[in-house]
Order: structure tokens, then C-alpha cells, then sequence
């Protein structure tokens, strides 16, 4: 689903190169539930940017999906963004002028879907988060757990291949850090592969694989479904001592 | 589009963009009229004046200090003004088109009280004048020299038989008439006033005072010279004539008669428009500078609250681009918001506009705006908003969507 073979980044300056990520190599399949985890700085940000098609890169080689998205352009960048990614953020990311159901409806507008068939998308996707019943609320009128429902449902209702979270419950208590990691089990275990960005030891002991990223590079990547995350990736967790 | 999620969220901003289409309906309102102020000004002075090539015929208006023989010294400068080289034709005449003074009278159609009369300039022609200003005879005949009189107006309250009318003239008085040839026009309505036979019909000959009411149409062309102590000498220059040719009419004029005043020196019909229609140019550009202004204020102000709602929301603009727009889909959005706040704002304009031109309209005599010129008002102003914001929804266009992932 995604690989990356040798990625670097370079954030140039007048004065400074700071390489963010060096030479990055690593491999999700399809229908994966990875964790990535890492210091602060350590290059997770630039890795999900990357990933996400959020931001190009300096070398390297870059396939999603089968298809090589080192070189596209800007407008083809988006295009992939808006029909093969979600993304979940920490601060949820909603609009604030938006009413749940215009939030919902965002990537649906710019994929020039008819609006009956938006119409549908958005009611299913809010139904799947629990939150049918709030089209009409503003993200200031929801908690923060409802809030971060409702830019699941905004990932979902564009059925996108995969998902990328970055920190999804880093702004939640820990009741609904809990649901909105159940949601996320849910909607992996139908298949939708998801990459996600995370300081929770715990959560990424929940995922199949935890790929820790040490200056930008991508140091430990092993199946970690059927093992504790602290036996399997020692030297990741020495790595890494202020994780969590 | 995405016009009504967008009307959302304006609904929830109201304040920035009802300032906005506020500016926008004032501007729109100020500026339709003004340009039509304008255009009605630059009209008035581009009105012809009937004179062909008026850079090429000269007036120069005397004043005789002492008595003597008006006529026989008025001869001899027509003789000597024709002698000098580069002078096509000259005329004397009681004063000329745009000239800014002269004489009016009241013409009817009967000599009776109950008959309307018609304001109309008098203009006095030696034989000699419509050939010099260049104005076309479009109908009828020219005087012959023996209808020519020669008028003192301390001895004689004659009026010659005979005249020619200007088209405009001639159409007001006999509005149903398709030839007023031969018809009489009476210099006043009672039972007294003197019959003028009309022998023929002018294109245009401009009044003195060019009103901006139609009658600056009127003028009736008596064949006659009036023997006054100040008189107007008309003289048309030959095209290839040299540049000194008009202090050597001066200085002719100077010889002939030392003890006598030209007024204003030696005019041109252009100078003449140049100098009567100041006014006119004057209250066009003092309003044109202050539509400029006032469009520039206003593209100033949507320029800076795009700009400012660029700033607030480089967060959200990251975050849709996350989400799949593309640069053009960010541009449209901005251009969407734009339009609908200039449109809000031109509508309230419009309305505004037309309680402006009511005043107006009372006060200037304006007619009412025409709807052509509200149409490319509204297509104008709505063209200054997208292209006001064009610049900050471009660089709105040019943020990254990494924003989204970053803390700002």
C-alpha cells in the first residue's frame, strides 16, 4: 500500500539545512494498522506529511497504492489527498464556521460528487461515528471526543484506501482516547489500512506494527501483533525514553 | 460551488463583510453617478459648434474708445484683415459661437400674446459670416448681398425681411413641419413685432452662452451689420497659414486704429470652447478624482480584509487543501466570498444609487440613470472585488496543506 525507499527531506534556510529525514525506507501492506512513534523532532511530522502528500521531498522514491507519487504535480497531489487519503488530526481540524454536516461534506465538494450522492456519504459516515444526530451542531458546541468523531467521519465519507492519524488522541481524556481508538479498530478491521502518529506507548502496543522513527530515519519496523511492544523493540524503546 | 456553506460562515462573520458591502454600495452608489455626472459634462463639451475647423477661425472683439465713422473704419479693416497673407475669409459680426456674450431675443410662430415664444441667439451676418465660421447651409438659400442691411441702431429700430434659422430652432417652433421654408417667425408675440421670412435653414451655429439646455440649438442669422462701437471681426486662416499670421492681425488691427481696445486679444473657436466648458472639465475631473479615490479606498479595504482573513484562517485553508482542493479551488473560494459580499453590497448600491440620482436629478437636471450605465456599474464594481482579492486568495492558494499538521 506504501513504500518508501530512501526518502530524505531537507528544510533549507538561509543559514541552516536541517535534514528532517534521511534516506527513510519502509513498507506498509494493505489493511495494516501501523503506529509511529518517535521523539519530538524525530521526523514522525515530516514522515506523515510525506506520506500524506502534504508536503514533496528532496530524493528517494515514494509509491501509494501502486503508483509512484514522487514526481506529481500540485493538482494531482490533491486529486490522490482527496480520493485515496484520510487524515485524523490531533486538533481534530474542524472548520469552525461549518455545522457538522458542512464539515463532513469539505472533501466531498472537492471531489464534485452530485450533492445527493454527498448527501448519502455524509449521513452514513456521521451514523458509523455515532454523531447522526448533530448535523447541525458547530465543533464548538461539541466535546472534544464528538469533535474528533466527527473528523473521523470527515476521513470516512471520502472511502479513502488509507488513513493517516496524527496523534488522534493527544487532545482527549483518556475515556475518549479510548473510543476513538476502538472506532479506529473498527473502521481497520474493514479493511481501511491506517498509518498512525503516536507519543502512547500504549496505543501503538494495540497496533499490528510500531515503526519508530530516530532521526529521520525509520530504525525499527517488525510485526508487533501478537507481542508486547517493550520485548519485540528494545532498542526502539531505548531510543526513544521520552516517548509516552 | 460552495455558496451556501460559504453564506454559513459568513452569516456566523457578519460584521467584516457587511463593513465591506457598506463600502462597496456607498462606492457604488457615488461612483454611478459621478460617472454619469462626467459623462454628462464631457458630452456638453463635446458638443460641435457648428464651425468647421475651429482652430482655424479667429475672433477678436473690439471696443471703439471715441466716435468716429464705425462703418467706414469697419470696412477698411476688412480690407486690410483680408489682405493679410494667410487669411482665407473675414466677417464682422455681433459675436460668435461660444464667445460667452451676445445677443437673445424671444421668436413666436404668431404675433400674439397667447403664441409661446422661443429664446433664440441673434446672430448678425455681413454676407461674409457663415462662409468664415464654415457652417452649413442645409437648406434654402444664403442672403444675397443686397439683402445685406446696414443697421445704426441710433437712427433706425429696422429689422431686415429676411433670415435664416438653425436647424434646432427651426424644429421647435414648427415641430410637424417638414420644410420650414418661407415660413414667418415674429422677433417677439405681440401685434408689433416685426415678421422675418425664413430663406433658409443652418446645421448648427453654437449660442454665445453654449447653455446646457437645448436651447443652445436656437439661433436665427439676420443679413445685416449693425453699426455699434463694439463688434466682432471673424476671420478663417488658410490651412497652410504661418504661424505669425495672427500677431500680424493684431498689429493690422493696431495700425488701422491706434484708440481701440481688443478686448480678449485674438481667439480661436477652440480657445472659446477650451475657455466655456472650463467648468465642465473642472466639475469632470474634480469627480473623477474622487471616484478614483473612492475606488481605491475600496479595493484598498477588500484587499486588506482578504488579506486579514487569509492570516486568520492559513490554518483552515492547510486543512482543506489536506482534504483534497487544489490551488484553483482555493482561489474560487475566496473569489466565491468576494463576489457575494460585492454583490450584497452592489444591490443595496443600487438602490442607493437611484435615491442618489433622484436628488440629483432635482438638483442638476439630470436625466434618470439609464440601466446600461447601472449594468456596467454593477459589472465594474463586482470586477474590482474579484480582482481586489485575486492577489490575497493567490497567496492564500500558495499555502502548503502541511499546515494542517503543524501548530500555528
Amino acid at each position: 500500500m506504501l513504500k518508501m525507499e530512501g526518502v530524505q527531506k531537507i528544510y533549507r534556510t538561509d543559514l541552516v539545512q536541517t535534514h528532517a529525514l534521511r534516506s527513510l525506507s519502509l513498507e506498509v501492506e494493505e489493511g495494516e494498522f501501523v503506529a509511529v512513534t518517535g521523539p519530538s523532532g524525530s521526523g514522525k511530522t515530516t514522515f506523515l506529511n510525506i506520506a500524506g502528500l502534504l508536503e514533496t521531498f528532496d530524493g528517494g522514491r515514494y509509491t501509494l497504492d501502486g503508483k509512484d507519487v514522487s514526481r506529481l504535480s500540485d493538482r494531482e497531489r490533491s486529486k490522490i489527498r482527496n480520493v485515496k487519503i484520510g487524515f485524523i488530526f490531533q486538533s481534530f481540524n474542524l472548520i469552525p464556521d461549518l455545522n457538522v454536516y458542512d464539515n463532513v461534506d469539505v472533501p466531498l465538494r472537492y471531489r464534485g460528487l452530485a450533492s445527493g450522492e454527498r448527501d448519502r456519504r455524509i449521513k452514513e459516515a456521521l451514523e458509523r461515528v455515532g454523531l447522526a444526530s448533530r448535523l447541525k451542531h458547530l465543533p464548538s458546541q461539541l466535546s472534544g471526543g464528538q469533535q474528533q468523531r466527527v473528523a473521523i467521519a470527515r476521513a470516512l465519507a471520502g472511502s479513502p484506501r488509507i488513513l493517516f492519524a496524527d496523534e488522534p488522541t493527544g487532545n482527549l481524556d483518556s475515556l475518549m482516547a479510548r473510543e476513538v481508538m476502538n472506532m479506529l479498530e473498527e473502521i481497520n478491521a474493514q479493511g481501511t489500512t491506517i498509518v498512525m502518529v503516536t507519543h502512547d506507548p500504549e496505543l501503538a502496543r494495540r497496533m499490528h506494527r510500531n515503526i519508530h522513527i530516530m532521526d529521520g530515519q525509520a530504525s525499527d519496523f517488525e510485526d508487533r501483533s501478537d507481542a508486547p511492544v517493550d520485548r519485540i523493540a528494545p532498542r526502539a524503546a531505548a531510543a526513544a525514553p521520552a516517548v509516552g | 460551488m460552495e455558496i451556501r456553506p460559504i453564506l454559513s460562515a459568513l452569516m456566523r462573520n457578519k460584521t467584516g463583510a457587511l463593513l465591506i458591502a457598506a463600502q462597496i454600495a456607498l462606492t457604488f452608489a457615488i461612483t454611478i453617478n459621478a460617472a454619469y455626472v462626467i459623462r454628462d459634462r464631457l458630452a456638453i463639451a463635446a458638443r460641435p459648434s457648428g464651425v468647421d475647423d475651429e482652430q482655424r477661425v479667429l475672433a477678436v472683439r473690439y471696443t471703439m474708445n471715441s466716435p468716429q465713422n464705425i462703418d467706414a473704419m469697419a470696412q477698411r479693416d476688412l480690407r486690410s484683415l483680408q489682405a493679410v497673407p494667410g487669411v482665407e475669409s473675414v466677417a464682422i459680426t455681433n459675436q460668435v459661437p461660444l464667445g460667452g456674450g451676445g445677443w437673445s431675443g424671444s421668436f413666436a410662430v404668431q404675433n400674439r400674446r397667447e403664441s409661446p415664444s422661443v429664446n433664440a441667439g441673434m446672430v448678425f451676418d455681413d454676407g461674409h459670416l457663415l462662409p468664415t465660421l464654415g457652417v452649413k447651409l442645409v437648406e434654402g438659400r444664403y442672403f444675397r448681398p443686397d439683402e445685406i442691411l446696414v443697421i445704426d441702431p441710433n437712427t433706425s429700430r429696422d429689422n431686415p425681411p429676411t433670415a435664416l434659422v438653425t436647424r434646432g430652432l427651426a424644429k421647435t417652433l414648427f415641430p410637424n413641419e417638414a420644410s420650414v421654408l418661407g415660413k414667418t417667425v415674429y422677433l417677439g408675440n405681440t401685434a408689433d413685432s416685426p415678421a422675418l421670412q425664413i430663406i433658409g435653414v443652418v446645421d448648427h451655429i453654437e449660442t454665445p452662452w453654449a447653455q446646457t439646455s437645448e436651447r443652445h440649438l436656437n439661433s436665427v442669422i439676420f443679413p445685416q451689420r449693425l453699426l455699434q462701437p463694439y463688434n466682432y471681426y471673424v476671420v478663417r486662416l488658410r490651412a497652410d497659414a504661418a504661424p505669425d499670421t495672427r500677431q500680424q492681425i493684431l498689429d493690422t488691427l493696431a495700425r488701422n486704429e491706434p484708440d481701440r481696445v481688443t478686448t480678449r486679444g485674438l481667439e480661436s473657436i477652440a480657445d472659446l470652447r477650451a475657455k466655456r466648458y472650463r467648468g465642465e472639465y473642472a466639475v469632470a475631473g474634480l469627480l473623477l478624482a474622487v471616484t478614483v479615490f473612492l475606488l481605491i479606498v475600496t479595493a484598498s479595504g477588500i484587499v486588506g480584509m482578504a488579506s486579514l482573513w487569509v492570516n486568520l484562517r492559513r490554518k483552515q485553508i492547510g486543512v482543506r487543501r489536506a482534504l483534497g482542493a487544489t490551488r484553483a479551488d482555493i482561489v474560487r473560494y475566496f473569489i466565491t466570498e468576494n463576489l457575494m459580499i460585492s454583490g450584497t453590497g452592489v444591490v443595496a448600491g443600487l438602490v442607493a444609487a437611484q435615491l442618489l440620482n433622484a436628488l440629483l436629478l432635482r438638483q442638476m437636471s439630470l436625466p434618470p440613470l439609464p440601466w446600461g450605465g447601472l449594468a456596467f456599474g454593477v459589472v465594474a464594481l463586482l470586477l474590482l472585488g474579484v480582482g481586489s482579492v485575486l492577489g490575497p486568495a493567490m497567496r492564500a492558494s500558495r499555502l502548503s496543506p502541511a499546515l494542517a499538521t503543524r501548530s500555528i
